[in-house]
C-alpha cells in the first residue's frame, strides 16, 4: 500500500494526548505530558484500580491529536492497541510508539495509515533524560517526524533521530551491561551489591547494573534482549539464565541446590 | 593492623598506590630496579600531593610528611619486614611470575603478596608461590591515589584470613573493596565491555553516529562520558587490546568479540587523544 502523505499536526493549546501501554511507562509519560500542559488520557494494558491522577478511558477521546503506544513486553497486545488507535484516530493524528522491542517499520505494517507512525525509545526510568531517540519508519514522511520532534521538544526533550532498529541505542547498551552483570553473577564472580559498587566507583556509572535492572524492570530488560536476539540472530544477545529466572520469580538468588531444604 | 607496606614497580600505578597508602599514614617501601624511574615517581608523587593541596583534599602541612613516608629502594630484601607487598610491574606473565618467585624469598612467611594486574590471571601469576594461600589480587584503578575502588581478587587457593587482611588494608587506606573470584576482567573490565562493544556495533550498523551515541548515553542515561569519548581518552589501541584479551581468555565467547572498527582505527594510527585524532579530532587546546 502506498503511504499517503497526509498532514499530521498537533494543536499546542489543550491538545489531548492519549497514552496506552504498560505500567510504569504510561504513568511516567502521563506525568510528563501533564506537567507540560497536555490534557492526558490514559489506558493501561494491565487491569488496575482507577487511577485518581489521570483520566482513564478505553475509548480514544475525540479530538486526540497525538497518541503514544508504550508496550514493550506483550507484542500481541501492542499490535491490538495500535490497530485500535489507527481505527479510532483521524488520519491527521500521529502515533508515537515505543520501538525498543519491535521495529517501528514492522509496527507500521500492522496498521492502515502507516505514514502516521514513528518509533521512540521508551524504557522505564529513562524518561528523566533530556534526550530521546526517535526513529522514522520506511513509511514516515518528514511531516510526521516534525510533529514528533515538536511534541518531544514541548516536553523539554532533545530528539536524536536514529535508524529504526530494535534496541535502539540506549536500551541496547544498558541492557547488555545488565545481561553481562547477570552472567558474572551466575558464575559467582561477585555479589549484586558489590557488582553495583564496582561499576559506580570503578568507572563512574550513574547506577550499578543491578540497580538499573530494578529501575527499568527486569521483564523489560529481558524483552529488549530477546528482541535483539531475535532480530540480529547473534549468540552475543542470548539472555543470561539468571536474568530470565529473575524476570519470572523476582528473586536474584537461587538457593544452593546442594544445601538441602 | 599493617605497619610495613611495600610496592613493586614505580610506574603510574605503583606510584599511585604508594601515595594512597602514605596518605593514610603508612610507611611505604617503593621498589624499582631503575633508580631513575624511582626519582621520577617521587617527583610525580610530590606533584600529585601538591595538586591535592590545591584542590583542598590534603592539608598543606601534610605535604612533607606524606612524601617522607615513601622510601625509594632498589633492593628486594628491603621488603623483609613487610606484611603486605603489592606488585605493579609491566603486564607480562613471565615478568610477574619471576618477580613473585623472588618476592617470596625476600619476604617473611606470613607476608601477603598481591598483584595489581588488570588483565592477567591472578591464579597464573601466583602459581609459582609455595604459599599460595597468602596470594591475592588487589586491582586498583587509575589514578590509584584518587579512585576509590579496589577489586580484591581471590584465587581458589587464597585463604579466608588473607581475604580479610586484604579487605581491611583497603578500608585502612580509605578505599572500597569488592571481593571478586579470579575470572577474566574481574568485574569492572568485564561488565564494562558492552559499553564499548555495543556502541561500536551500533556505529558499524549505522544506527547512529558516534557523536549521537555519546550524546544519547550521556544525556539520556547519565553516563559521565560517552563510549567514543572514553575510547579516545583510554587509547583505542589499549581498549582494543583489552577486548582482544577478554575474547581470548573466554575462548571466543561472542559477547567479547572485538569490532573491525577498532582494528581499522589502530591500523590508521588514530589511537585517540594521545595521537591528536581518534573518533574525534583534537588540537592542543581542546579535550
Amino acid at each position: 500500500m502506498a503511504p499517503s502523505a497526509s498532514k499530521t499536526s498537533i494543536a499546542r493549546e489543550k491538545a489531548i494526548v492519549y497514552i496506552t501501554g504498560e505500567s510504569p511507562l504510561v504513568e511516567e509519560y502521563a506525568a510528563l505530558g501533564s506537567a507540560h500542559g497536555y490534557d492526558v488520557v490514559v489506558q493501561w494494558n494491565e487491569d488496575r484500580k482507577r487511577d485518581k491522577e489521570y483520566r482513564r478511558s478505553a475509548i480514544v477521546p475525540a479530538g486526540t491529536s497525538i497518541a503514544l503506544e508504550l508496550t514493550n513486553t506483550d507484542l500481541e497486545r501492542k499490535k491490538r492497541n495500535l490497530q485500535k488507535l489507527d481505527k479510532a484516530l483521524p488520519p491527521t493524528a500521529a502515533i508515537i510508539s515505543s520501538s525498543v522491542t519491535v521495529s517501528a517499520s514492522e509496527q507500521a505494517t500492522w496498521i492502515i495509515h502507516r505514514h502516521r507512525l514513528a518509533g521512540c525509545c521508551a524504557l522505564p526510568s529513562f524518561s528523566a533524560g533530556t534526550v530521546i531517540e526517535v526513529a522514522p519508519t520506511v513509511y514516515t514522511p518528514v511531516e510526521t517526524m516534525e510533529v514528533v520532534r515538536r511534541f518531544f521538544t514541548s516536553l523539554g526533550k532533545h530528539c536524536e533521530f536514529v535508524e529504526d532498529r530494535v534496541g535502539m541505542v540506549l536500551p541496547r547498551v544498558v541492557c547488555q551491561i545488565i545481561n553481562e552483570a547477570c552472567f558474572a553473577l551466575q558464575e559467582g564472580v561477585s555479589t549484586p551489591a558489590e557488582l553495583d559498587t564496582a561499576m559506580k566507583l570503578g568507572v563512574n556509572y550513574p547506577r550499578g547494573p543491578i540497580e538499573w535492572a530494578e529501575a527499568i524492570g527486569i521483564r523489560q530488560v529481558e524483552a529488549v534482549l530477546r528482541a535483539l536476539e531475535r532480530d540480529l540472530g547473534e549468540d552475543r544477545y542470548r539472555v543470561a539464565p539468571l536474568l530470565h529466572q529473575m524476570a519470572l520469580t523476582g528473586e536474584w538468588w537461587n538457593r544452593n541446590p546442594r544445601e538441602g531444604s | 593492623m599493617i605497619k610495613h607496606f611495600g610496592v613493586v614497580g614505580a610506574g603510574t600505578m605503583g606510584a599511585g598506590i604508594a601515595l594512597a597508602a602514605a596518605r593514610s599514614g603508612l610507611d611505604v617501601i617503593l621498589y624499582d630496579v631503575n633508580d631513575t624511574v624511582l626519582r621520577q615517581a617521587l617527583e610525580r608523587i610530590k606533584a600529585d600531593v601538591k595538586q591535592g593541596v590545591a584542590r583542598g583534599k590534603i592539608p598543606a602541612d601534610q605535604v612533607s610528611p606524606i612524601v617522607a613516608r615513601i622510601h625509594p629502594r632498589t633492593n628486594l630484601s628491603d621488603f623483609h619486614a613487610c606484611e603486605l607487598v603489592v606488585e605493579a610491574v609491566i603486564e607480562d606473565l613471565r615478568v610477574k611470575k619471576d618477580l613473585f618467585r623472588h618476592l617470596e624469598t625476600h619476604t617473611k612467611t606470613s607476608a601477603v603478596l598481591a598483584t595489581n594486574t588488570s588483565s592477567l590471571s591472578v591464579t597464573a601469576i601466583t602459581s609459582v608461590l609455595r604459599r599460595q594461600e597468602r596470594a591475592i589480587g588487589l586491582h586498583f584503578f587509575n589514578p590509584a591515589h584518587i579512585m576509590k575502588l579496589v577489586e580484591v581478587v581471590r584465587t581458589q587457593a587464597t585463604s579466608e584470613s588473607t581475604i580479610a587482611f586484604a579487605r581491611s588494608f583497603v578500608h585502612h587506606i580509605g578505599k572500597s573493596p569488592v571481593l571478586v573470584r579470579d575470572t577474566p576482567g574481574f568485574i569492572v573490565n568485564r561488565v564494562a565491555r558492552p559499553f564499548y562493544g555495543e556502541a561500536l556495533r551500533l556505529l558499524g550498523e549505522q544506527v547512529a553516529t558516534h557523536e549521537q551515541i555519546d550524546r544519547i548515553l550521556k544525556q539520556g542515561a547519565g553516563f559521565a562520558m560517552g563510549p567514543f569519548e572514553l575510547m579516545d581518552l583510554i587509547g583505542i589501541d589499549v581498549n582494543f587490546a583489552v577486548t582482544q584479551s577478554m575474547y581470548d581468555q573466554f575462548f571466543g565467547e561472542p559477547r567479547y568479540r572485538p569490532h573491525p572498527i577498532q582494528k581499522q582505527m589502530v591500523d590508521a594510527g588514530r589511537l585517540g587523544k594521545k595521537t591528536g585524532a581518534g573518533f574525534y579530532t583534537y588540537n592542543d587546546t581542546t579535550k
